[in-house]
């Protein structure tokens, strides 16, 4: 349970540092803080284990019947993985806090790191590899919402939709991939796909799944061709840049070569895959570095460039090949996020990140420069520094494959002229920064920045130097469990040394650091060269390309489908769906009378039918006088009512009654504020084309309905009749199956009602039309607001609704009636009030706000069902029991009951939410009509 | 009684697919409430017809009517009139924005 | 005997279906329709007591009270309507 609470533990530390920041900045950071240690405390018993040599699987049982779990995992590449995560988190919780201006929410970037946190380490603590790319994906909407920060600047936005567009399509291939994984294995595990590395290799979809997976990490760690959305994601506040797009979210790309390694690797496709991406990328990243004047897209392309470094080294998978991956991963973290904060702090202090404007900082900032001169040179490769263990391992895994393939020396050479360009391009970082002359109108004037902002620089630094001069004592342990997990299999024979003697390795790097200097000296040239053709050669433009036609597309089919008129389109949509019926129905042939016995017609039903007919017809006929045309509709609810009546549905007519009252009366409302009446527009021709469609559908729909009502039958409802009474407690099944069987349906069903109350009542509050001072034939209107007997009738009527509702309400669950039905009741009886005794009068006797009432019977509704979870039973479980009420007799208590409760509520807030602000829209206007005498 | 049933839900379908088609929001409007009537009686008459056997459990009823198309569709009426509630606020809100009722907001 | 008084009483209130139905169809005036639509709704309780009395069954009385109950405030409320137009005021 560990594992799980230290990934949950951000998502809801999230919550509380949002919350936190209402009492100040330091607050936000200090939760903040403290959320990324509590992750770090869950996890700390465990972090023994990896080292002992087991691989830790927690598993928390979730959805059992469809067989899905949480499933954590703890071996020693996650565990490496974590520590970044929380370590350099901390790091940058620290780190930000003095860098974000006053005007910046601080709550926002906290909870919006914490989020990318638990994600992130979501990804590294998986065992299961859906449950992994829920994770990975959610990385990618904390990352844009993190890039998008500065939400009122364009570029922030832009690359924010660029970053997701990308590693959000390389989510979906990679989703492909897992699928086809596990269609392989027959399993979603990480223990049993890295164990089926043969079987994998061997099958004939493994090529697809390598090309899908592949995509996935190679879009999230900025691989060539997908490299051009990190440098745009250099729009994030800094600090956001140093912790993902160095440290964390970059690295889930090559995370996931490293844990698919054992199943996926060994094949000369997985080589020229992962090795040439990787290859190209280091080159080019290199390369395009070192003319960059931006200081973070600089940076940028020499994060692009480390990771093809680290991903060609997966790519040549030998097994000292995988440690020297492994071994750069930790290196480049520590040594880019400080040279991210070291241009945070730049940037921060001079106003500007253009390296063009600024030279000799040296003077104003001797100890940033100094911070930022050990990292570059780690980034370089300096021996003495960490980056220089890593890169010597890659200069020695390139010269040993030189001599294995017909064009390997390629690979030596092309891995050491990418090591020149990193000199150059660190050099240029630090000559361009801090030396070289005096700055160039800066906006501000430079100094150190607060203490506390260089301690994270500081800590960074200072790894670097001590993993660089004493590799065999602090970092050995960790780098051995991480690739030994990594490989999984026993680890190769090496030694973690700054000394190997003269190899060619050596000599690789002594060229690469005599080039670099060389090439940074005599880089004008190129540097125009380059800045003449920037923005020619650029992926960007392919991708703004593809946007674009993609979005003509759209617009075209949309054309082609939206003619932009209602009519037209429902004529469309109601013809195509007859001709569907018609083609089921033609297609089948089967006979259309069923062979159930049917029941005897009698009189009054064929009375009641005809009446309906004619008088719906007229309603066809005569709907040009809206008000007509609503009379005559309360006659066809009220029949429609009826025929519930007759087959034996009686909760069904008392809702079908209640409803049509409140729909009569929300129509009027409405029609107020409405033309009274339609004006003759269609062409006559028009009117008989929807005439035709009218009937042929009507005839469609009557014959459907012939051919089940013949049909025999047979229902599930048989075992709620069986249960009512025994499972539910209650006689009335109807009510049983909404309130008990399937009350879960029910609570989405008043979720749903709630939501339409507000809805309307959002779409109403900025609404203001006003309705005619004059009925439809000219007259005024009358003078009398409220007549005395109606008023007073409807007075004395109230009671006794309520009494009624309160008695159906009670009743319902053994008997016609339940939550639904009493609560149209009192909401009829309200609305009643406020029709014949007005606004005012009612108001002052009963609260208005009913957004509580819909509010509070929610959440009874939803803690009834949680109520259950306590007994130890699942959601919504009901239980009753028998009481004697004095007067009353025995009388049945269930728990449903309290669901039916909140359903009342639910009911009466929502309707009276709509009726009563749909009657208050024009409430603040004076009273219309001449006739206010 | 299975044939007459059918008829009127026939016969509210074909006057609610014709509302349905006016250019003006009101009938619309109506349309759609002709059609979650034939909706309902539609869904209802799944559960087949029975007189007289409501689905309330006593000692003397020797057979019940379905239950379950019942509970669906005693909700769907009420969902009906939350829809119908939003539909007509839509459409004040066009007339109060575009000065004319016309589903198309345009005359 | 009961038998004969229903089938009377069925064919009574028929015919006054039947004639609130024309009433309600041709007006002239709007009141007219809404005492139409009324009569209508007192037409359909007593339809609902002769039915419960038809097949024995007590559970159709109460959806006959909530009609007479329903009826009144769709009456209220068309009524309001004509008189003042807005009828939540």
């Amino acid at each position: 349970m560990n594992l799980f609470f230290a990934v949950l533990t951000p998502f809801l530390g999230a919550v509380l540092v949002a919350w936190a920041s209402r009492f100040g900045r330091s607050h936000a950071a200090w939760a903040a803080g403290g959320v990324a240690l509590t992750a770090l405390a869950w996890l700390s018993p465990l972090l023994s284990q990896p080292f002992a040599g087991t691989t830790v699987v927690q598993r928390l049982e979730w959805m059992p019947s469809v067989g899905l779990d949480l499933v954590f995992r703890l071996d020693g590449l996650g565990l490496l993985f974590a520590g970044l995560i929380l370590g350099i988190g901390l790091l940058v919780i620290l780190y930000a806090r003095y860098y974000l201006s006053e005007r910046d929410s601080m709550g926002r970037l906290y909870a919006y790191l914490l989020l990318f946190m638990g994600s992130m380490l979501g990804v590294v603590l998986s065992e299961n590899l859906i449950q992994l790319l829920i994770f990975w994906e959610l990385t990618s909407l904390s990352s844009f919402l993190l890039i998008a920060y500065w939400r009122e600047r364009e570029m922030a936005r832009m690359g924010a939709r660029m970053a997701l567009a990308i590693t959000g399509a390389g989510g979906l291939a990679l989703l492909g991939g897992i699928l086809l994984l596990g269609e392989i294995t027959g399993s979603y595990e990480l223990s049993v796909i890295l164990a089926s590395g043969d079987l994998i290799r061997g099958h004939s979809l493994y090529l697809p799944t390598l090309i899908l997976v592949l995509l996935g990490a190679f879009t999230k760690s900025a691989q060539f061709p997908f490299h051009f959305w990190l440098p745009h994601a250099m729009a994030a506040p800094t600090p956001v840049s140093a912790y993902l797009h160095s440290a964390t979210m970059v690295k889930a790309g090559v995370f996931l070569l490293a844990r698919l390694f054992p199943a996926l690797s060994g094949t000369p496709e997985w080589s020229w895959l992962v090795g040439g991406a990787g290859l190209c990328t280091l080159l080019l990243g290199a390369v395009v570095a070192l003319f960059k004047h931006d200081l973070k897209g600089l940076l940028a392309y020499s994060t692009i460039s480390h990771l093809g470094l680290i991903t060609l080294l997966f790519g040549i998978a030998t097994p000292m090949a995988v440690v020297a991956g492994v071994f750069h991963i930790i290196n480049h973290a520590i040594f880019k996020a400080s040279l991210f904060m070291a241009a945070g702090i730049i940037d921060h202090e001079t106003g500007t990140r253009d390296m063009r404007r600024m030279q000799g900082l040296w003077q104003f900032m001797p100890f940033t420069a100094t911070l930022a001169m050990v990292a570059a040179a780690s980034m370089a490769g300096v021996p003495l520094f960490n980056g220089f263990l890593s890169k010597e391992m890659l200069f020695v895994e390139a010269s040993e494959m030189a001599s294995q393939q017909s064009f390997g020396w390629l690979l030596p050479v092309t891995v050491t002229v990418a090591g020149i360009f990193a000199v150059a391009y660190s050099l240029r970082f630090i000559h361009d920064v801090f030396f070289g002359g005096k700055p160039l109108e800066l906006p501000r004037t430079p100094h150190e920045p607060p203490r506390w902002m260089k301690v994270p620089v500081e800590v960074l630094v200072l790894l670097c130097l001590v993993v660089g001069l004493f590799p065999a004592q602090t970092v050995a342990p960790l780098l051995a469990v991480a690739a030994a997990s990594t490989l999984q299999t026993a680890l190769p024979e090496y030694n973690l040394a700054i000394w190997h003697g003269f190899n060619p390795a050596l000599w690789m790097s002594v060229t690469a650091l005599v080039g670099g200097v060389l090439l940074y000296l005599v880089r004008r040239p190129f540097s125009l060269l380059h800045d003449r053709f920037e923005g020619q050669l650029d992926a960007r433009r392919l991708y703004n390309a593809l946007l674009q036609g993609l979005m003509v597309i759209a617009r075209r089919i949309t054309a082609l489908l939206d003619v932009g008129s209602l009519q037209r389109m429902v004529f469309v949509f109601i013809g195509f769906a007859l001709l569907l019926g018609w083609m089921g129905w033609s297609g089948d042939r089967s006979v259309l009378t069923g062979s159930r016995p049917l029941l005897p017609v009698d009189a009054m039903s064929l009375l009641v039918t005809a009446v309906l007919t004619v008088i719906s017809v007229a309603v066809v006929i005569l709907h040009r006088q809206r008000f007509t045309a609503l009379v005559l509709v309360g006659f066809v609810g009220l029949v429609v009512s009826l025929i519930f009546v007759k087959f034996s549905a009686p909760d069904l007519a008392l809702t079908q009654l209640l409803v049509e009252v409140v729909t009569v009366v929300l129509l009027l409302l409405a029609l107020y504020f409405l033309p009274q009446h339609s004006p003759v527009e269609s062409h006559p021709l028009r009117r008989s084309r929807d005439g035709l469609l009218a009937l042929l559908v009507g005839g469609g729909v009557g014959a459907l309905a012939w051919a089940v009502l013949t049909r025999p039958h047979s229902s599930i409802g048989d075992f709620f009749l069986a249960n009512s009474v025994s499972g539910g407690g209650g006689s009335n099944v109807v009510n049983v199956i909404l309130v008990d069987f399937r009350g879960f349906d029910t609570l989405g069903e008043i979720t749903v009602l709630a939501l339409a109350g507000l809805a309307v009542y959002a779409l109403l509050e900025k609404l203001h039309i006003s309705g005619p001072s004059q009925n439809a034939d000219g007259r005024d209107w009358n003078w009398d607001l409220h007549p005395v007997i109606m008023a007073s009738f409807t007075r004395l009527l109230l009671p006794l609704a309520l009494l009624v509702s309160v008695f159906i309400l009670l009743r319902g669950h053994n008997l016609p009636g339940g939550g639904f039905i009493a609560g149209l009741v009192t909401a009829v009886a309200l609305i009643m009030q406020y029709l014949a005794n007005g606004v005012a009068w009612t108001h002052s006797r009963l609260s208005a706000n009913m957004h509580p009432v819909v509010g509070v019977g929610l959440l009874i509704a939803t803690l009834t069902g949680l109520g259950s979870f306590v007994f130890g039973y699942p959601f919504l479980t009901s239980t009753f029991g028998h009481m004697k009420w004095p007067l009353v007799g025995d009388f049945e208590l269930a728990s449903a009951m309290a669901f039916d409760l909140g359903v009342y509520l639910v009911v009466v807030g929502a309707t009276l939410l709509i009726l009563i602000h749909l009657g208050l829209m024009h409430g603040k206007e004076p009273v219309r009509g001449k006739g206010g005498h | 009684m299975e044939a007459l049933l059918a008829f009127v839900i026939g016969l509210l379908t074909a006057c609610g697919v014709y509302l349905a088609l006016r250019g003006r929001t009101f009938p619309v409007v109506l349309g759609l409430t002709f059609i979650s009537y034939a909706v309902n009686l539609f869904l209802f008459s799944m559960g087949r017809l029975s007189i007289g056997q409501p689905p309330v459990i006593s000692v003397s009823a020797n057979a019940y009517a379905d239950p379950v198309p019942q509970a669906l569709v005693l909700t769907a009426i009420v969902i009906g009139f939350a829809m119908t509630a939003f539909v007509i606020v839509l459409a004040l809100k066009a007339r109060a924005d575009l000065g004319n009722d016309h589903v198309d907001g345009q005359n | 005997m009961l038998t004969v008084a229903l089938s009377i009483a069925f064919v009574l209130v028929g015919a006054a279906v039947v004639l609130s139905a024309w009433r309600l169809l041709r007006g002239p005036s709007a009141p007219d329709r809404i005492l139409a639509l009324d009569t209508l709704y007192i037409n359909a309780i007593a339809l609902l007591v002769l039915l419960g009395i038809h097949l024995g069954s007590a559970l159709y009385f109460e959806a006959a009270l909530l009609i007479a109950m329903m009826g009144f405030v769709g009456t209220v409320a068309l009524c309001k309507y004509l008189l003042r137009g807005d009828i939540i005021e």
